[in-house]
């Protein structure tokens, strides 16, 4: 508490007909601080203020009112009667409010004016005379660490022992067999020097053995020079500018914090233009207004066709090419607390990407042989080989990894799409790593035919959350992304329905959460970074709103998360029973064709023997 | 000016507003031709909500796609000033 000499005598003044309530805030505050304050009715006429003024002499008038007809005037008044009075030189004139700018208190003759958002700390440090400190552990961010903590021990423990069963099967099956993925993802875990290619040293020995890798399309990248017919080339010029654009962007820039009291649920946006230098830019605001993590997000081609090119490479479609290029530029361009996720979970470059990610730095990545088999396009028995090796590359650079289930977007039930999820969930626990459970929280066909969201949105997706938890204790990142088919196009709508999914997930206080845009569900062309912020700034709202409340499902959450439970152990017995992994995602027990989930066909037939 | 302005825009410029109209197709008309008479050309309406005495509508011009040449990364020492 300051002494006698450095205590402040405050005048409060709500010049304003009725409120005071902003300078009654203040005074708690200004007290708690050790200065002694008088605060004035509502309404009293200026020249009665004045007269307060010449009688208490105090160091600080602080006077409160919103700015409306003819009050600038009325302050500029009053400014005046004060001078008049004498008084200007022995007092210091503040003024504060809605719509009140620095610049208009002293255009009106004040010392200092404080707008909407100043903190009763920064009127206190105004007070004091000391420059404003922002609480830097309320701004201070540092990296998540989402995996940490949890144990991976089953809590179901019949669920357990199929799980169990269910991996040793599939790596018995995948024993000995291997896929033009896995040579590239060995080839670029051994051969590639990341290195000497961030100096521009071009290995030749390195190009032509994964150019042999490769089909024609990559192939032409390494041994002709094009790149991909959809895809541009950036020019040096392009990408100096955008080095100018990251310097000059950086040092103007801050992070905030989404989180109001707790630090869970962590948000991630996800970002793929379609170009490096739209998609650093998007990052940058996302970032800036609250962001936690960013999403690579890759077009769908990229995941069909066999091997990477390189190159700082822009196009105008969904997604954003992988190249060692993109993504170390974009690696760079992220602010030190943004955890990065590329995504590796449904192409056959699956365990390529692992390693070109873990290379580059990323800090997690995305892996799952069910969806990626059943609803994004890739032959599952391909994608079983590769997503073992997968996991391993994944185990080996120290990436925990979100098992996605959107699946559930095509019509699969949530038991079997988790059936699915817990599987490669187990085969990661199996070889050492650090998956992270990702059920779809949304409005989803399968509660749209079922009727289990006709209520209310909170709880089917709480039901998902506590069947998880009944079966293993392992982190929940619901996505992606929350919210996903109640947007539509209306940014107002989408922006609401997103922050209450995020209000729902803090409750059930989940590790993360991927969030869109609100205008993600408008297809007439990309996202843009207006609507990033104003999701975001929803989000954070609601995290506000809510507090340490909670959003509280009813009843029959439970129920439904039994149900789900029971189901899903069905669908594993039927999993451990069937001749192989593969078969069971061929035949459907994780989601059949009537279902929605169809057994991709990029890369069959390519698994061979070592 | 504005066109100096508009270089430094990110990605769109989005316009909100409601339109008296009696229909949603009408709203829709109105709201293109308004984004077109502004002198924008890659146009679109991202929301049209008709009800009652018109349409809440959000237009939207693009001002840069993904992969174009970005005047906000060439202009970086105007600080944004345009």
């Amino acid at each position: 508490m300051p002494n006698c000499l450095e205590r402040k005598k405050v005048l409060l003044v709500p010049l304003d007909p009725v409120h005071d309530i902003g300078l009654k805030m203040l005074r708690r505050g200004i007290e708690e601080a050790g200065h002694q304050t008088m605060l004035l009715p509502p309404d009293l006429p200026p020249e009665e203020i004045v007269s307060v003024i010449s009688r208490e002499s105090p160091d600080q008038v602080l006077v409160s009112r919103t700015l409306g007809y003819g009050v600038a005037e009325l302050l500029a008044r009053f400014v005046d009667l004060t001078d008049a009075a004498g008084l200007r030189d022995k007092t210091t004139l503040v003024v504060g409010g809605m719509a009140i700018r620095p610049e208009l208190a002293a255009e009106l003759g004040f010392d200092a004016g404080f707008g909407p958002g100043t903190s009763v700390d920064e009127v206190i440090a105004y007070i004091e005379g000391r420059p404003f400190q922002p609480d830097a552990a309320k701004v201070k961010k540092e990296k998540a660490q989402l995996t940490a903590g949890y144990t991976y021990e089953y809590r179901h423990p019949a669920i357990g022992k199929l799980l169990d069963k269910i991996v040793d099967g599939i790596l018995e099956w995948t024993e000995g067999k291997t896929s033009l993925g896995i040579k590239r993802a060995r080839l670029r875990d051994e051969a590639w020097d990341v290195e000497m290619w961030r100096q521009g040293k071009i290995d030749d020995r390195f190009s032509e053995a994964y150019a042999a890798l490769c089909d024609p399309v990559a192939e032409a990248y390494y041994r002709k020079g094009e790149v991909h017919p959809k895809t541009r080339r950036q020019s040096k010029e392009e990408i100096a500018r955008l080095e100018d654009y990251l310097t000059s962007v950086e040092k103007r820039m801050t992070v905030r914090r989404l989180q109001h009291q707790e630090r869970q649920p962590r948000v991630f946006i996800q970002y793929g233009t379609g170009c490096p230098f739209m998609d650093i830019a998007h990052i940058k605001v996302c970032e800036a207004w609250g962001a936690d993590g960013v999403v690579h997000f890759d077009p769908s081609w990229g995941a069909r066709t066999e091997g990477f090119i390189g190159d700082f490479l822009t196009h105008q479609e969904d997604g954003s090419v992988i190249t060692p290029e993109n993504l170390a530029w974009i690696k760079a361009a992220l602010e030190p607390s943004t955890l990065w996720q590329v995504r590796a979970h449904r192409g056959v470059n699956t365990p390529e990407t692992v390693v070109l990610a873990g290379k580059l730095g990323a800090d997690l990545t995305k892996i799952n042989i069910a969806y990626g088999a059943l609803a994004a396009g890739t032959d599952p028995a391909r994608l079983t080989v590769d997503g073992v090796e997968a996991i391993r590359m994944a185990v080996k650079y120290n990436l925990p990894f979100d098992v996605v289930t959107n699946e559930e977007l095509a019509g699969v039930p949530a038991h079997k799409a988790f059936a699915g999820m817990l599987i490669v969930a187990a085969l990661a626990r199996r070889l050492g790593g650090r998956p992270m459970l990702q059920p779809l929280f949304a409005f989803s066909p399968e509660v749209m035919v079922s009727g289990q969201m006709g209520d209310n949105y909170v709880d089917f997706n709480a039901a998902k959350i506590e069947a998880l938890r009944a079966i293993i204790d392992a982190p929940i990142w619901p996505g992606a992304p929350i919210g996903f088919l109640t947007q539509t196009e209306d940014r107002v709508q989408s922006s609401m329905t997103t922050a209450l999914h995020a209000a729902l997930a803090a409750s059930l206080q989940v590790d993360a959460i991927s969030i869109a845009s609100s205008d993600e569900a408008y297809s007439g062309g990309p996202i843009v970074a207006a609507s990033r912020v104003d999701t975001l700034r929803a989000v954070a709202e609601g995290f506000r709103f809510f507090g340490e409340g909670r959003v509280e499902p009813t009843k029959q959450a439970g129920p439904w998360a039994r149900e789900i439970v029971e189901k899903i152990e069905a669908v594993l017995r039927a999993v451990a029973d069937a001749p192989s992994f593969p078969e069971a995602l061929y035949t459907g027990l994780l989601g059949s064709k009537e279902e929605g989930a169809y057994p991709g066909r990029g890369g069959r037939g390519t698994v061979t023997t070592e | 000016m504005a066109q100096g302005v508009l270089s430094q825009v990110l990605d769109a410029l989005d316009l909100e507003t409601f339109l008296i109209c009696s229909s949603e197709e009408e709203g829709k008309e109105m709201a293109i031709r308004l984004m077109k008479t502004l002198g924008f050309h890659d146009v679109d309406l991202v929301f049209i909500q008709f009800a009652g005495p018109g349409a809440r509508v959000r237009a939207r011009a693009y001002i840069y796609r993904p992969g174009q040449d970005y005047a906000w990364v060439r202009n970086v020492n105007r600080e944004g000033k345009g």
